[in-house]
């Protein structure tokens, strides 16, 4: 019998895609529950939502979130283009020393990484707080970033700068026209994954937040320990629908781009023509 | 004591790890099998849940586990424990692993359906016809070809899981708690920050060994 035919990994697949589903299909239920202890189903309401929506907590924590996720993007964005435009270049040692701190941050324990900020922002004095969460998820994100605009960066051609050097652009007018043009798409997609990361984060946040108002991830955490209600159930809905669309968007920008980048190539360099 | 929960860590990594690769060895070859508009659904279906809120995904299973529950009322049905009793499988390292599993398994089915994806399916057609039962098949053709991606996978899930803090947080409820905890409660709430210190180069130094050992392997799987 041919292994490719057969029922039995056919019969466990479907059971894992039903494993990774069904808690999902737990909280969506249970945020439209009437019984707020969720002990047994009694029907449906559209209450939880309008709670969560109107939950000083909940509104607080997620405009905090929202303030770390864009600052943080941003900063990531920053550090991981600078570094993989450097790396680049770079060749032998070095070059293997930046691809080893980039591997480290994605497969270290986040308790390691907090614990070690936690430590060293006590030891130069800076009070923790907002700043110290958006540098804390910067530091992790842009290894992400980095991998992103890395994978784009490999299949840029050098040879389209050096034409545009050739045909009189400043180095600066060249980095603006081809490098960054073609990057855009990895910097758009790299941007919106470490912003989701940013949201979701509860380690680094947990360690770096001080006296702050914690970030919505941490609320829920709070609710959590304290009783599990519909109106969680609610907010994690919303949060899951958000997610979904921002990574939705970040996929479908990095791969239209990817197709749209190699067929404009000519087109550029037409345009630098132009000036 | 610390050196319980230290080895209830490692444990719980390992075999974690190990649930993570035969549940996403399984889908992975699956979904490689099939035509391009099955694998991109399935690929969708695999990664989306992924997406959403980790908080948010890790307690539903409280919802889903805890005695009255769905897989409470499911065992009872199935006549699996007795009508007086319950599965009491909330707030055990039971518990954690199913989280940890849960959480991590995208994870391990990606890098094993791309070492998968690219493979001519005339080599399964071949071991069939050459009479290999389906076992021997998966034995001698799928293991060897899904290895650089069970590495990887394994490196992935099986580091960040030993020093997991959220997952035994609300899963182990307090009582079973894994070294992430201890560092965490360290920073936050003795403030016994060179203790704290010291579990984390711990952790650090063990998972150095770890990955170490896995790289070894790697290498020493390339076809020569």
């Amino acid at each position: 019998m041919n292994l490719r035919r057969h029922p039995v990994s056919a019969v466990l697949s479907a059971l894992v895609i039903a494993f990774l589903w069904l808690p999902l299909v737990v909280v969506f239920i249970g945020s439209f529950d009437t019984n707020s202890l969720l002990t047994s189903w009694t029907g449906a309401t559209g209450h939880w939502y309008n709670e969560a929506l109107h939950d000083p907590n909940v509104r607080d924590g997620f405009e905090t979130t929202l303030i770390i996720a864009v600052l943080s993007a941003l900063l990531s964005l920053a550090v991981a283009l600078t570094g993989a435009l450097w790396w680049r270049r770079a060749h032998g040692r070095a070059r293997a020393l930046y691809d080893g701190l980039v591997y480290a941050r994605i497969v270290v324990p986040e308790v390691v990484f907090a614990s070690a900020l936690f430590f060293l922002f006590l030891k130069i004095h800076f009070t923790l707080g907002l700043p110290t969460i958006v540098i804390g998820h910067a530091v992790l994100n842009s290894a992400y970033a980095t991998l992103i605009i890395q994978a784009r960066l490999v299949g840029l051609d050098p040879a389209l700068e050096e034409a545009a050097a050739d045909l009189g652009a400043t180095p600066w007018r060249t980095f603006r026209r081809v490098t960054l043009i073609t990057l855009m798409p990895a910097i758009i997609a790299a941007g919106l994954l470490a912003f989701t990361f940013s949201l979701d984060d509860v380690v680094t946040s947990y360690f770096l937040q001080g006296t702050s108002q914690s970030p919505l991830p941490i609320v829920l955490l709070g609710m959590i320990r304290f009783r599990i209600t519909p109106e969680i159930n609610a907010v994690g809905v919303f949060v899951m629908f958000l997610t979904v669309a921002l990574m939705t968007l970040a996929v479908g920008v990095f791969s239209t781009a990817g197709r749209l980048g190699r067929s404009s190539r000519k087109s550029r360099i037409v345009s630098l023509y132009e000036g | 004591m610390y050196l319980n929960t230290l080895l209830r860590s490692v444990v719980l990594s390992v075999g974690t790890t190990l649930v993570c690769a035969v549940l996403g060895l399984t889908l992975a070859y699956f979904i490689s099998r099939q035509g391009p508009r099955t694998q991109r659904l399935l690929l969708a279906a695999v990664i989306i849940p992924f997406w959403t809120s980790f908080i948010v995904r890790i307690y539903s299973w409280v919802d889903v586990l805890q005695n009255d529950g769905p897989l409470d009322s499911l065992a009872h049905t199935l006549g699996i424990v007795g009508p007086r009793s319950h599965i009491n499988l909330l707030y055990t390292p039971a518990s954690i692993g199913i989280g940890i599993v849960y959480s991590y398994l995208p994870l391990m089915i990606l890098p094993i359906y791309v070492s998968l994806e690219r493979i001519d399916p005339a080599i399964y057609n071949a071991g069939a016809d050459l009479g290999a039962t389906p076992w021997r098949q998966f034995r001698r053709i799928v293991l060897p070809l899904a290895r650089p991606g069970l590495i990887a996978g394994s490196i992935i899930v099986g580091v960040p899981a030993m020093g997991e803090y959220v997952i035994p947080e609300i899963l182990g409820g307090g009582k079973t708690l894994m070294v992430g905890n201890i560092i965490a409660n360290q920073f936050q709430e003795t403030g016994n920050y060179p203790f704290g210190s010291a579990l984390s180069v711990t952790l650090m130094a063990l998972l150095v060994v770890v990955l170490f050992v896995l790289r070894r392997y790697q290498l020493s799987g390339e076809p020569s």
